[in-house]
C-alpha cells in the first residue's frame, strides 16, 4: 500500500518537471479485499492494491489530463509528456479555471484501524455464520463482504496540498427461499461498529415477515419507505440536483432556489461533524469540505456547483459528499395506524429518469413488499412499478422515523408517504 | 522475464487445480465537450495483471501492477491463499470447470486507422464543429459530445497451456442536442453505442449531417405533443432501440450466472430457468436470437474469452423457443454441460471475469420487407427510435421503456412527432407479440459499452442488432 512519503516524493517530481502554466496532481492508493458469495457458497474472492495517478495541466486555458497506475519516475515523465502534449493540441476552454491555492482543511477522520486490521479469515468466518443462519431456514444466501482502504493526495501548482485516508467495510446479503427474497446491507467506516448479530436479526425478521406474495391492485397507495429505499431514491434525486442545469432550464429546480419546493418535513444536509459518517476533507479539485444545508424544511438552500459555475454565480463549489436526512420519532407501528391501508417497501430497484424537466422517475420495489391495513401487516404482496415525481412525493410525507445509518456516508429515516404512484404490478 | 510462465509454474508448484494469468494494458481516451467548453480531455492507461487460482472447487483472484519476479510470485501466493479461504464456504460440493484445452493464438480487431494515432486536435476540431452546428439552432441550449476510444492489449496464459495475445479496440462517439422551449427541455442523441472499428468508421458517419438532424429533431420534440392514457397499441421499434430492449429482456435473463442465482444480491436473477430450455415460448415463431462472439465489429469479439475459451456462435432463442444460455467454464457444468460458450469477461486487469452477455442480435426477417413497407402496413401505431428511459425488474420479467424519438403512425404514414412516450410489457408477452421483422438489407448493429454488472461493478461491452421490428398490442401511453 502506498505511503504518504511516496506520494509526496511523486508530487515533488511533478512540481519540478511540469512545464505547463498550471497543474493539478492526484494520487489514490487503494487496498481491496472483496468476498462474494451466492447460493450459500463463495463464488468470487479478490485481493490486491490499486493505484490511480492523475495529472491535469493547463497551458493558458488549454487543458490536458493523463492518468495511469504507476509512480516510478519513468511513468511520471510519461504522464507529464502525455498531459502536456494533449493540452498543447487542445483548444482553449472558455470555462477553464486555475487550480486551487492553499487552504486550511477541516479536521476530518475517515479512517478506522479496526477496519484496516480486518483479516480475510475473519471476513470468511462472518460469512460462514451468515450462511449457516440461512441454511437453518432452508434458504439460500448471496451477497458480498468488502473491506476497502484508500489513501489520497491532491496537490496543485497554486499551492493546494491535501491528504486523506479512508476506510470502509460493506456487507450485504440477500436471503431467498422459493417466492420469498429479501436483503439487508450496511456499510460503515469502523468495522467494529457493524453489529453483525443485529444485521442477521434484521434479515431474519424481514425474511420471516414475508410469505409467497399475492398481487394487489396498482394505484396511488400510502407507503412506508424503509431507509434503504429512501436512500436509493434520494441518490437519484441528488444526481440531478445541480445549479447550472437548473438555471439552464433542464430540471424542475429552475427558478426555485430559495423557495419551498420540497415538502415541509424534508431537510437534507451534508456534515463534517458526524463521527460515524465519512466526509469530504476536500472535493472538486481542492475546495475544502464544509457543513452545508441543501434543503431545509422544503426550501432549496444550496445546489451542487462546479468551481467554474460557483465563481460565475457566487456559489459554494460543493456537492453532497454525505447524506443526512433529518428524521422524526414516529415508529413503523405508529405509521401503520396513521393511514387506513398501505405497503411497506424494503427497497427500490432500477430507478431511471422518465422526464428530467418534470423530475419524474420510474423504478420498481424489491426485497419484499408488505401490505398493511387497520394498523397491522396483512400479507406479502408482489412488487410494483412506480412512476413518481420525487420532489412532489416529499410534499406527501406524513411521518418520519429516526434517521439511522444506512451506509458509511448516509443517515436517513423511514418515511410514511401518502399516495405513492404505483402504475403496474409485477408477477412475483 | 516471462511472467506468464513464471506465474503458471508457481501456481502449479503450489498445487493449483487450475490457474490463469491475464496481463492487460487498457488505454482510454475521453473527450467531453459541453457546449463549447472542453470538460474532459484525458488519456488513462492502466497496466497490470490478474491471477486466478482454482483450488478444491473454489476461486481466488489477486491483482498487481508491479512486474518483478517477487511480485508475480507473491500475487500467485495471495490468490492461492484466498482460494483456500473460499473453500471454507464452498459452493455446493465445489465448483467444477467445463472441459477445455489450451490454445496458442492471437486476435486483433480489424481496423485501418488506429483511433489512438489520430491527433487529439483533429478529434477536438470535429467535435467542436458538431457542437457548433447544433448550437446554431436558437432553441438548442445545450450541445454535448462525448468521444471515447479504448484499446485493450492482453496476454493470457493458463495451466492448460494456453498462450493468447489479444488486441481489441473500440470507438464510441455520442452527441446530444437539448432544446428548451415552452417550459420544457427535450433531447435527441446520436449514438451507435460503440463499435470495434477503426477511425475510418467515424469518418464514414457524416457527423455534420447527423448533428443537423439531431438538433432539428430535438426542436421538433420539444414542441411535440404526447399521447394520452395508456392503451394497447402497435409499436415499430428501430434497431438502435431494440438493441437496448434485447439487452435487458433477453441478454441478461439468459446469462447463466443470473439463472443460477449468482447475482441474486445485486443485479438480480432470471425467470428463464433451466427447465424452460427447449420448451419455453420466449417469442413468436419468427423470433430468433443469435449469440455471436465472432461478429466482426462486435464489442465482445476478441477471439477468446477470459477463460481462454474460443469465441462461438449459437442460438439463444430458436424459432421463438428458449434454446441455450451464455455461460462460462464455471457455470456451464452446473446445468450438465461439458463445454463453455465462452462468455467470461473482465473489464480491467484487476477485475475478476464474470458471465457476460455475448454479442446478441435478432435475426432479420426471412421474407423481403422494407421499413417503408412495414410502416405502410401499419394502420395505427407508434414508431420509436433510439434509447431513452429503461427499467426492468430483477427477475427480468416486467419492464418499462421510453425512447429517444417518437412518431405517430396513422394509416400507414408517420403523421407527427411525439414526446414523453412510455411502453410497458413483460416476458414472454413482448417478444411473442412480434409479427414482422424487416429483412437483412436493413439489419444494423449497435453497441453497449456501459453494461453495469458485478460486485465490484464492472463496465461490460457487447454488440446487439436487428432490423425494424413490429410489436402488436403493447401498452403504450404518455408519461405524466
Amino acid at each position: 500500500m502506498i505511503t504518504k512519503q511516496e506520494m509526496q516524493k511523486a508530487a515533488e517530481f511533478i512540481r519540478k518537471n511540469v512545464k505547463a502554466d498550471d497543474f493539478s496532481f492526484s494520487v489514490t492508493g487503494s487496498e481491496d479485499l472483496l468476498t462474494r458469495f451466492a447460493q450459500n457458497g463463495i463464488t468470487q474472492h479478490i485481493t490486491g492494491d490499486k493505484l490511480n495517478v492523475s495529472l491535469g495541466v493547463d497551458f493558458d486555458t488549454k487543458n490536458g489530463q493523463a492518468s495511469g497506475n504507476n509512480l516510478d519516475e519513468a511513468s511520471l515523465k510519461y504522464l507529464i509528456k502525455t498531459a502536456e502534449s494533449m493540452a498543447k493540441l487542445n483548444q482553449p476552454d472558455p470555462e477553464n479555471m486555475p487550480s486551487e491555492g492553499a487552504h486550511k482543511l477541516p479536521d476530518v477522520n475517515n479512517y478506522s484501524q479496526n477496519t484496516a486490521d480486518l483479516s480475510v479469515e475473519k471476513i470468511v468466518d462472518d460469512i460462514k455464520i451468515c450462511v449457516e443462519n440461512a441454511k437453518k431456514k432452508n434458504a439460500k444466501l448471496s451477497g458480498i463482504s468488502e473491506k476497502c482502504l484508500d489513501h489520497t493526495m491532491l496537490t496543485t501548482k497554486n499551492g493546494f496540498e491535501g491528504f486523506d485516508n479512508s476506510a470502509t467495510f460493506s456487507h450485504s446479503m440477500t436471503m431467498k427461499k422459493e417466492g420469498v427474497e429479501t436483503k439487508v446491507s450496511r456499510s460503515v467506516k469502523d468495522h467494529a461498529k457493524l453489529d453483525f448479530p443485529a444485521l442477521i436479526n434484521q434479515l431474519n425478521t424481514q425474511f420471516d415477515s414475508l410469505s409467497n406474495p399475492v398481487q394487489i391492485e396498482k394505484g396511488r397507495i400510502p407507503v412506508i419507505l424503509r431507509p434503504a429505499a429512501v436512500l436509493n431514491w434520494l441518490q437519484y434525486l441528488i444526481w440531478t440536483y445541480d445549479r447550472r442545469t437548473a438555471d439552464e432550464g433542464h430540471t424542475p429546480f429552475t427558478d426555485q432556489i430559495g423557495k419551498k419546493f420540497f415538502g415541509d418535513k424534508f431537510t437534507f444536509r451534508s456534515s463534517l461533524d458526524d463521527p460515524e459518517l465519512n466526509a469530504a476533507k476536500f472535493l472538486n479539485g481542492g475546495v475544502p469540505g464544509e457543513n452545508i444545508d441543501w434543503i431545509v424544511n422544503g426550501v432549496i438552500k444550496n445546489m451542487s456547483a462546479t468551481r467554474y459555475y460557483a465563481k460565475q454565480k457566487n456559489l459554494k463549489a460543493l456537492r453532497p459528499y454525505n447524506v443526512i436526512v433529518e428524521g422524526g420519532d414516529t415508529s413503523e407501528a405508529e405509521m401503520m395506524k396513521m393511514v387506513k391501508r398501505g405497503v411497506i417497501i424494503n427497497n427500490f430497484w432500477y430507478i431511471r429518469p422518465i422526464d428530467r424537466k418534470i423530475g419524474e422517475w420510474t423504478g420498481l420495489t424489491r426485497d419484499g413488499v408488505l401490505y398493511f391495513e387497520d394498523g397491522k401487516i396483512q400479507k406479502s404482496v408482489t412488487n410494483f412499478r412506480w412512476n413518481e415525481i420525487l420532489h412532489d412525493a416529499t410534499k406527501r410525507i406524513l411521518a418520519m422515523g429516526p434517521s439511522v445509518q444506512q451506509e458509511y456516508y448516509a443517515k436517513v429515516p423511514t418515511l410514511l408517504i401518502n399516495d405513492f404512484n404505483f402504475v403496474d404490478v409485477t408477477t412475483f | 522475464m516471462d511472467f506468464l510462465s513464471l506465474a503458471m509454474d508457481t501456481a502449479k508448484s503450489l498445487g493449483a487445480d487450475y490457474a490463469d494469468i491475464r496481463i492487460q494494458k487498457s488505454s482510454t481516451e475521453m473527450i467531453y465537450l459541453r457546449n463549447l467548453s472542453l470538460k474532459n480531455t484525458s488519456l488513462n492507461e492502466i497496466y497490470g495483471y490478474g491471477i486466478r487460482i482454482f483450488k478444491n472447487g473454489a476461486w481466488g483472484f489477486a491483482h498487481n501492477n508491479v512486474f518483478t519476479q517477487d511480485a508475480v510470485n507473491n500475487t500467485v501466493k495471495k490468490a492461492f491463499a484466498i482460494a483456500k479461504e473460499s473453500g471454507r464456504v464452498k459452493y455446493g460440493d465445489g465448483l467444477v470447470l467445463a472441459h477445455e484445452r489450451g490454445y496458442i493464438d492471437s486476435y486483433k480487431t480489424p481496423y485501418c486507422l488506429d483511433p489512438f494515432d489520430v491527433p487529439l486536435s483533429e478529434k477536438v476540431e470535429l467535435m467542436m464543429e458538431v457542437n457548433k452546428t447544433m448550437l446554431n439552432y436558437a432553441e438548442i441550449k445545450l450541445a454535448m459530445f462525448m468521444l471515447e476510444c479504448r484499446k485493450d492489449e492482453k496476454l493470457f496464459a493458463s495451466t492448460l497451456g494456453s498462450r493468447l495475445d489479444i488486441h481489441t479496440v473500440y470507438i464510441e462517439p455520442t452527441f446530444t442536442a437539448t432544446a428548451v422551449a415552452e417550459g420544457d427541455s427535450q433531447s435527441r442523441t446520436f449514438s451507435h453505442g460503440g463499435q470495434a472499428k477503426g477511425w475510418e468508421w467515424v469518418k464514414s458517419l457524416n457527423l455534420m449531417d447527423k448533428a443537423e438532424q439531431v438538433a432539428e429533431e430535438a426542436i421538433m420534440k420539444v414542441h411535440a405533443g404526447s399521447l394520452g392514457a395508456e392503451e394497447r397499441r402497435t409499436l415499430l421499434l428501430n434497431p438502435n432501440h431494440i438493441a437496448l430492449t434485447m439487452h435487458e429482456s433477453v441478454g441478461h435473463p439468459t446469462e447463466l450466472d443470473r439463472v443460477l442465482g449468482w447475482e441474486a444480491d445485486f443485479a438480480g436473477i432470471s425467470f428463464a430457468t433451466p427447465e424452460k430450455l427447449g420448451n419455453y415460448q420466449y417469442g413468436s415463431k419468427i423470433v430468433n436470437f443469435v449469440a455471436n462472439n465472432t461478429l466482426e465489429g462486435g464489442l465482445a469479439t476478441a477471439g477468446y474469452d477470459d477463460d481462454g475459451v474460443p469465441n462461438q456462435k449459437w442460438y439463444i432463442i430458436k424459432d421463438g423457443i428458449l434454446n441455450e444460455y451464455g455461460n462460462t467454464r464455471a457455470t456451464a457444468p452446473l446445468i450438465g454441460l461439458d463445454m463453455s460458450r465462452g462468455c467470461n469477461r473482465a473489464t480491467n486487469y484487476f477485475d475478476f471475469p464474470i458471465n457476460r452477455i455475448p454479442n446478441l442480435y435478432l435475426e432479420p426477417g426471412k421474407d423481403p420487407l422494407t421499413p417503408q413497407e412495414l410502416i405502410a402496413d401499419t394502420k395505427d401505431g407508434v414508431y420509436i427510435e433510439g434509447r431513452g428511459s429503461f427499467s426492468i425488474d430483477q427477475h427480468r420479467v416486467n419492464f418499462q421503456f421510453g425512447g429517444d424519438m417518437f412518431w405517430e403512425i396513422k394509416n400507414g404514414k408517420k403523421t407527427r412527432p411525439l414526446k414523453k412516450i412510455l411502453y410497458k410489457s413483460n416476458n414472454p408477452e413482448f417478444w411473442n407479440s412480434v409479427d414482422a421483422i424487416c429483412d437483412k438489407r436493413f439489419f444494423q448493429t449497435f453497441g453497449v459499452t456501459n453494461c453495469g454488472k458485478g460486485q465490484p461493478g464492472q463496465r461490460g461491452r457487447m454488440t446487439h442488432g436487428g432490423a425494424l421490428t413490429r410489436f402488436r398490442n403493447i401498452r403504450v401511453g404518455g408519461s405524466q
